[in-house]
């Protein structure tokens, strides 16, 4: 911020207004927490079942895309619209990183090369779809939705919807799916113990593809609601990255289901507060991504740290 | 010039930064870091030519500068991934996101304006035409390096068996640091000549996914620096068809696709056999 010849204590001043200073925006700010956890959810998921799944951007964009364009021509009563379109979006997001878990499980290819490139053919896709199959004019996005395929508000007049239980919920069944259930042990086998849960019965490819799909699905999942509860409609660049800043909340909430809900609300601050630091303080809002990215190599260097410290002889 | 000339140069201006990053990312790999960076690296590059250049006045410097920019991006890979323990994804996906948001900020430092720096003095075509043959001679160089060399062999036996690196007495993170190092100096080589050579400025997302293009490259050229290059001038040449297409008003997006589908297939397998280096990715511990 410095750098930026601006005055720093503003620039944080101006972080903190812009997400924590009022009700409308607190709101933005839990809007933000939200579209971010439904990634984060499904980068730890994946994680923990020692897959990388960098490909959560694109599943969240293929996941907003079949909802806003599905959405766009669907007239029917909320409680049968925002069901078939939160569905379409998880099932879209599914079906994306599918493809990369059918790569690993069927031929051994790397998930992060798939995921990666699934990112961008995703971008691509939907570019084609909106601009050249839809011949949307103007900006690249579908019609509107109609309101009754709108996800309801939690306060009125603001942009937070029940998205937000939506994505608790999830987190705490993942918890509950983690720690309780055959499923969630033999995934974690999975991920951090493979040749014991091969050697245990575990059909490891078997699982790899089941656990792409389900992450998929979430990531999907939250495309879907930023569609229905945000934007209302798809656009081209509903994402400023939250897929990729997902593997940085996913990292500081540890892959814990619950630790990262408080760091979705983390970062939402910086997302939300970001464009009023650009205004009043004349700090760019790409400050932000440039902070996500030391965050992950800052918090993903931590372990090892910890770990040093730990080494250190107590005196 | 004919129209199959105008294609041949401009597949060889679109290949040439994918040839720098591709080999760049053989290099990573066959040291057994898997370099998903690029793309930030190929960032860091250009805009620090950029930068550079603006500051002094003298497009040469802003090629070194690039250059080495580009080497330290590729050496905090390298640091992270072998005296950290951060996982090489991770770490990758940081730079990434770091490069793109310092370039962002720092077009409002050096500039003071969003999105796209004011021209500054660069290479000109002479220069464009000098870092395209330099792609091919970096490729030939790499060639004789990594199978001829000491230093390859060292490389190589890091990316398959690092122990046995070990039990000669090198240590294999040392060999991977000098390959992040070098890999991410030719990133940021590709990245200089995107915006001082091919053009005169930086602007936000020039690289445009050619970092990813270029580890669609690696993979399709089996980890070999020819292999690489070739992959990289087939992808280079989609791209001019692509724009020649766009002039007659075809719609490109899904033509913009068929790198990374091709990267997808290779995956399975049909473009015969491929194999990463063993321990491509693996971190090495003691």
């Amino acid at each position: 911020m410095l750098l930026a010849g601006a005055n720093p204590l503003l620039g944080f001043y101006a972080l903190f207004q812009g997400a924590l200073g009022g009700k409308s925006q607190l709101a933005e700010t839990l809007v933000q927490t939200t579209s971010l956890l439904f990634p984060s959810l499904a980068v730890a998921f994946a994680f923990r079942a020692g897959l990388f799944n960098i490909g959560a951007e694109g599943q969240l964009i293929i996941g907003g895309l079949m909802a806003g364009v599905i959405g766009s021509q669907l007239n029917a009563p909320g409680f049968i619209a925002i069901p078939i379109l939160l569905l379409a979006g998880a099932f879209g997001g599914a079906a994306w990183s599918s493809i990369a878990g059918l790569l690993r499980a069927r031929f051994g290819g790397s998930e992060v090369i798939a995921t990666l490139m699934l990112n961008i053919i995703a971008a691509l896709l939907a570019n084609y779809i909106i601009v050249d199959l839809m011949k949307a004019p103007g900006a690249a996005e579908t019609a509107e939705l109609p309101h009754s395929s709108w996800l309801p508000t939690l306060i009125p007049g603001t942009r937070l919807s029940i998205a937000l239980p939506i994505a608790l919920a999830l987190a705490f069944v993942l918890r509950y799916i983690f720690d309780r259930t055959v499923f969630g042990y033999e995934l974690r086998a999975a991920g951090s113990a493979p040749e014991a849960a091969r050697r245990a019965g575990i059909n490891l490819p078997k699982m790899a593809f089941t656990a792409m799909a389900l992450s998929g699905a979430m990531a999907g999942l939250g495309g879907a609601t930023i569609v229905t509860g945000v934007l209302h409609r798809f656009n081209v660049s509903l994402s400023p990255g939250y897929g990729f800043i997902a593997i940085a909340v996913a990292l500081v909430g540890d892959l814990d289901p619950i630790k990262i809900i408080v760091a979705s609300f983390g970062f939402g601050i910086l997302q939300s507060g970001a464009l009023t630091m650009q205004a009043l303080a004349q700090v760019p809002k790409d400050v932000v991504s440039f902070v996500e990215g030391l965050a992950i190599l800052a918090l993903a260097a931590r372990s090892f740290v910890a770990e040093r410290l730990r080494a250190q002889p107590a005196e | 010039m004919s129209a199959l000339q105008d294609f041949v140069t401009l597949t060889l201006v679109k290949a040439a930064p994918l040839i720098f990053a591709a080999l760049g990312g053989v290099i990573c790999e066959r040291s057994g870091i898997l370099n998903i960076a690029l793309e930030g690296q190929l960032t860091i590059g250009a805009f620090t030519g950029v930068a550079v250049s603006f500051a002094t006045g003298n497009p040469i410097l802003g090629l070194i500068a690039g250059v080495a920019a580009g080497a330290l991006g590729g050496m905090l890979l390298g640091f992270a991934a072998t005296r950290f323990g951060v996982d090489q994804i991770v770490a990758g996906t940081g730079i990434n996101l770091l490069a793109l948001g310092g370039a962002a900020f720092g077009l409002t430092v050096v500039f003071g304006q969003p999105g796209a720096s004011s021209e500054v003095p660069a290479l000109g075509s002479s220069g464009e035409y000098a870092l395209i043959i330099a792609a091919f001679v970096a490729a030939l160089l790499l060639h004789v390096a990594l199978y001829k060399t000491p230093w390859g062999l060292r490389t190589r036996a890091s990316g398959e068996n690092p122990r046995a690196v070990r039990s000669a007495g090198i240590d294999p993170r040392t060999v991977r640091l000098i390959a992040t190092a070098i890999g991410g100096g030719l990133a940021g080589l590709g990245g200089v000549y995107l915006s001082l050579g091919e053009l005169d400025l930086y602007s936000d997302g020039m690289t445009a996914g050619r970092g990813f293009i270029a580890l669609a490259a690696v993979i399709f050229g089996r980890w070999t620096p020819l292999g690489a290059t070739g992959a990289a001038v087939v992808f280079g040449a989609l791209a001019a068809l692509q724009f020649v297409l766009q002039r007659t008003g075809v719609s490109t997006d899904l033509m913009q696709a068929l790198p990374y589908l091709a990267a997808l297939a290779a995956l399975t397998g049909i473009a015969g056999r491929t194999r990463a280096p063993q321990s491509d990715g693996v971190p090495y511990t003691e």
